[in-house]
C-alpha cells in the first residue's frame, strides 16, 4: 500500500459517510443486537407466563395406597432476569371415575388420573383430560408423581436420606481441572462461555468481515459497471483509491462489530450469566482488522477483475464460502479444538480469524499458534494487496469477457513489472 | 511551453497493437483536435496521457514533466463512457469529484453550485443522478470535468447525445477555455465541430498518426480545387455532367461540389458552365476535414 496521501483520507471519508447513511447498514448494525435481545428475552417472557396457571388435578386412587398432598408447588425453569413464577396444582381426590368425568366435564378440575389396581406391577397412571382447556404441565406433573409414588411405597421402609436418594439418585456436578492442578466447578454459566459466546462472537466476526467487505466489493463492482472509475483514476491512483476504500469500509465494519461487542458484553452480560475475558474481546478486534483487510483487498480484486456486480458476487461467493467452512464445524471446532484439522483451519488464512477465536474460546491455545496465525494471515494479507492493487490497475477498465486464470495470473506478472 | 508532449508512444493490449510510435505536442492556449474512426485508439492515447495506464516505450511529458499527483489536479476528463455516482446527489458528488483534485472543500463547494448556476441545473442540485434526463446526465459530467478550474482539459466525444442547444452551450464553452487561456483536448468524429473548434489536430487510424498540423494547413494540403457551385434551376445539374475534365460531382442541398480533374483550372471549368447554365454562386473551397477524413480512411483500408 502507498503512503497516506490527502486523496486517500477523502476517498475513506467519502465511502465511510456513504455507506454509514446506507439502511442496509444501520438495519444490520441496530437490529441484529434487538433481534438477539429477543432471543434472550421473549422465550423467558413465553416460558414465563404459560405454565404459570394454577390448575386442579383429580385422582382416583384404586391401589388406595397412594398419600397425594392437597398442592402442589413448581418451581418452574426459566432463564433470565424475570426468574420463573411458580405455579400450584391443586389435588382433588373421586372415588368413581365418572364423579371425575363429570367434574372435569363441568370444568371444576383441568384433568384427572387414574391409579389402577395393578400400579405395582405395571407403573402406569392414566391421565385422562379434556380436549379443549388448559393444557397439563406434564413433565412437571410425572416428576412429582414419581415423587408422591416413592413417598408412599417406601415412607417408613427406610430412612430419610434414602428416600431422598431414591427420588434424586445422581447430582452430576461437572470439574474442569486446570493446568495448576487447581479444579472449578463447572456450571452452566461456564458452560455458555465455553461454547455459546466462541460461537456468537466467531459468527459475528464473520459477518461484520463479510458486510464490511461486500460493500467494498459492490462498491468497486458498482464504479467498473456505472463507469465513473475511469473519471476517478483520472484524479487519484489505483491504490490510492484502494487504500481510501479498504480504510473507510474497515472503519464502518470496525464500527459495527463494536457496536455488535457491546451489546453482547453490557446485554448479554445482564441477560444471560457470562462473563467475557477482555482479552477476548481485545484478540477479536485484531482479527476483525486481519480478516477485514484479507478478504476487502480480496474483494476489491474480484471486482475490478470482474465485468458486472453480479458477476463479482457470484465469484465471491466461492471464498465467502471457504470463509464460513469454520462455521459449519463449528461444534468440532468446540468439542475438540486442539485436533489437528481446528489447529489447520485456525492457522489457514481464509478461515483463521473465524477458528482461531472459536478455539481461543473454547480452550486454551498455545501462544505461538495464536502468534503463527496471526504471522501466517499477515503475511497473506500482505501477498493479496499487491496481486489487487496489481488486478486493480491493469482490469480496473477493461469491459466485456471476464478474463481466463492464466490471463490474469500473465497480468499480474506483468503488473509487477 | 508545451502543455503535452508525446515522443515515440507506443502501447500494445495483448499482442495486438493499439498506439504505434505516435509523436506530437499540444501547445498552451490551443484547441488541439483527437480525430479518428472508432477503434483508432484515440480513448487509449487519452488514458496514456493521463496515466491511467502505462505506455509499452515512448515518453509522455504533461505541463513539461512526468504525470504526478500536482499535475494531474491541473487536468479535468471526460471519458467517453459517461459514469456518474447514480444515487448520490447532484452536489455531493460534484463536491466529492472536485475533492479528489485537491480542491477544498468551501472552494469545491462554490463552484459547484455556480457552475450548476451557469448550466441551469441548479433546482435540481439535491436531485440523484438517476433521476436526471439523459441529456442532463450530459451536462453534469461536462461540469464535473471543469470544476476544479482546470489548465488542460480533456473532452472525449463531448457533443454525443447533446440537443443543438446544449451543444452549443458546450461549443461556447471550450471557446470560452481557450480564450482565457487554457489548453483542450477534443476527442471527437464529429467533423463539422472539429473543423470550426479545433486550431490544429491530430488524425489517427489503426493506431497510427495519419495526419498532424493545423486545420487550415492540412484542408490546404489536401485542396483538390474543389468548387462549390450554385445554380438558379436545379436542372441545370445535368448539364454539367457533359463537361470535359471533372473527376467527381457531390450534390450538396443547395450547390454541387465540383472536383476538376488535374491540370484543368478553375477558370476553365467556370467558362464552360456560364455557357451552360445561370450560376448564382461560384467558389473555389478546400475540402471540408469531413472529406478529408473519409478519404484518409478509406485510401488506408484499401492498402
Amino acid at each position: 500500500m502507498s503512503k497516506l496521501s490527502g486523496k486517500t483520507l477523502i476517498v475513506a471519508r467519502y465511502e465511510f459517510l456513504k455507506t454509514i447513511k446506507r439502511k442496509e447498514f444501520l438495519f444490520m448494525t441496530f437490529a441484529f443486537p434487538l433481534i438477539l435481545a429477543g432471543i434472550a428475552f421473549i422465550p423467558p417472557l413465553l416460558a414465563g407466563t404459560t405454565p404459570a396457571e394454577d390448575q386442579s388435578i383429580g385422582y382416583i386412587d384404586m391401589t388406595d395406597s397412594f398419600d397425594f398432598p392437597e398442592f402442589s408447588t413448581s418451581e418452574g425453569f426459566s432463564v433470565g432476569p424475570l426468574g420463573a413464577k411458580a405455579s400450584t396444582i391443586e389435588f382433588v381426590k373421586y372415588e368413581e371415575s365418572s364423579e371425575a368425568r363429570k367434574a372435569l366435564q363441568s370444568g371444576q378440575i383441568s384433568s384427572y388420573l387414574i391409579v389402577p389396581e395393578d400400579f405395582l406391577e405395571t407403573g402406569v397412571i392414566e391421565l385422562y383430560t379434556s380436549e379443549k382447556g388448559t393444557p397439563v404441565p406434564g413433565a412437571e406433573l410425572s416428576t412429582e408423581l414419581s415423587n408422591i409414588a416413592i413417598d408412599s411405597l417406601l415412607k417408613g421402609s427406610v430412612d430419610e436420606p434414602v428416600l431422598q436418594r431414591v427420588k434424586n439418585p445422581v447430582n452430576m456436578k461437572l470439574y474442569n481441572v486446570g493446568d495448576n492442578g487447581e479444579s472449578s466447578e463447572q456450571g452452566i454459566a461456564e458452560i455458555l462461555t465455553n461454547f455459546g459466546l466462541p460461537f456468537l462472537m466467531a459468527f459475528l466476526l464473520f459477518f461484520s468481515i463479510f458486510s464490511a467487505s461486500g460493500y467494498l466489493l459492490r462498491g468497486v463492482a458498482e464504479e467498473k459497471e456505472n463507469r465513473i472509475m475511469e473519471v476517478l483514476l483520472s484524479s487519484v491512483t489505483p491504490s490510492e483509491l484502494l487504500t481510501g476504500k479498504v480504510l473507510g469500509l474497515g472503519a464502518i465494519g470496525l464500527l459495527q462489530i463494536v457496536v455488535w461487542l457491546s451489546v453482547v458484553v453490557f446485554g448479554g452480560g445482564y441477560a444471560l450469566p457470562v462473563k467475557i475475558e477482555p482479552m477476548l474481546l481485545f484478540i477479536s478486534l485484531i482479527y476483525f482488522l486481519l480478516g477485514f483487510l484479507f478478504f476487502a483487498s480480496m474483494m476489491a480484486g474480484i471486482g475490478a477483475v470482474t465485468g458486472s456486480l453480479q458477476e463479482s458476487q457470484q465469484v465471491a461467493g466461492i471464498f465467502t464460502f471457504a470463509a464460513a467452512f469454520p462455521l459449519v464445524f463449528m461444534q468440532f471446532i468446540l468439542t475438540k479444538p486442539d485436533s489437528s484439522l481446528a489447529i489447520f483451519l485456525s492457522l489457514f488464512p481464509f478461515t483463521s480469524p473465524v477458528a482461531m477465536l472459536s478455539r481461543i474460546g473454547a480452550s486454551e491455545v498455545p501462544l505461538y499458534q495464536i502468534a503463527a496465525s496471526l504471522f501466517i494471515l499477515f503475511v497473506s494479507i500482505h501477498a493479496v494487496i499487491v496481486l489487487s492493487s496489481r488486478l486493480f490497475r491493469v482490469y480496473l477498465l477493461m469491459y466485456g469477457k471476464r478474463p481466463g486464470v492464466n490471463e490474469i495470473l500473465k497480468n499480474v506478472r506483468a503488473g509487477g513489472r | 511551453m508545451h502543455a503535452l508532449e508525446f515522443e515515440g508512444v507506443s502501447k500494445s493490449f495483448a499482442e495486438k497493437n493499439v498506439i504505434r510510435d505516435i509523436s506530437f505536442s499540444v501547445e498552451k492556449g490551443e484547441i488541439f483536435g483527437l480525430l479518428g474512426p472508432n477503434g483508432a485508439g484515440k480513448t487509449t492515447l487519452i488514458r496514456l496521457l493521463l496515466d491511467i495506464i502505462k505506455p509499452d516505450s515512448g515518453e509522455i511529458r504533461v505541463f513539461g514533466g512526468s504525470l504526478g499527483s500536482a499535475a494531474k489536479d491541473r487536468i479535468g476528463y471526460l471519458p467517453e463512457e459517461r459514469g456518474l455516482y447514480r444515487k448520490t446527489k447532484l452536489l455531493d458528488m460534484l463536491i466529492y469529484l472536485a475533492q479528489l483534485k485537491n480542491v477544498p472543500k468551501k472552494k469545491a463547494h462554490a463552484s459547484a453550485e455556480s457552475l450548476l448556476k451557469s448550466l441551469e441545473l441548479y433546482e435540481h442540485r439535491e436531485k440523484r443522478v438517476e433521476e436526471l434526463s439523459k441529456g442532463m446526465q450530459q451536462k453534469i459530467q461536462f461540469l464535473s470535468s471543469i470544476i476544479h478550474d482546470p489548465e488542460l482539459i480533456i473532452l472525449d466525444e463531448p457533443f454525443s447525445g447533446l440537443d443543438p442547444v446544449s451543444t452549443k452551450t458546450v461549443e461556447d464553452k471550450i471557446l470560452e477555455y481557450r480564450n482565457e487561456g487554457r489548453t483542450v483536448i477534443l476527442s471527437t468524429h464529429m467533423m463539422e465541430q472539429a473543423q470550426k473548434l479545433c486550431d490544429r489536430i491530430l488524425m489517427l487510424n489503426k493506431g497510427q498518426r495519419v495526419l498532424y498540423g493545423t486545420v487550415s494547413g492540412i484542408r490546404k494540403e489536401h485542396g483538390k480545387n474543389s468548387l462549390h457551385v450554385e445554380f438558379a434551376e436545379k436542372r441545370s445539374l445535368n448539364l454539367i455532367r457533359e463537361i470535359q475534365g471533372i473527376r467527381k460531382i457531390t450534390e450538396h442541398d443547395r450547390s454541387v461540389e465540383i472536383f476538376p480533374e488535374e491540370g484543368i483550372s478553375a477558370q476553365a471549368v467556370l467558362q464552360e458552365l456560364i455557357r451552360r447554365a445561370e450560376i448564382l454562386r461560384f467558389e473555389q473551397a478546400f475540402p471540408s476535414l469531413n472529406e478529408i477524413f473519409i478519404e484518409t480512411v478509406e485510401s488506408a483500408s484499401g492498402e
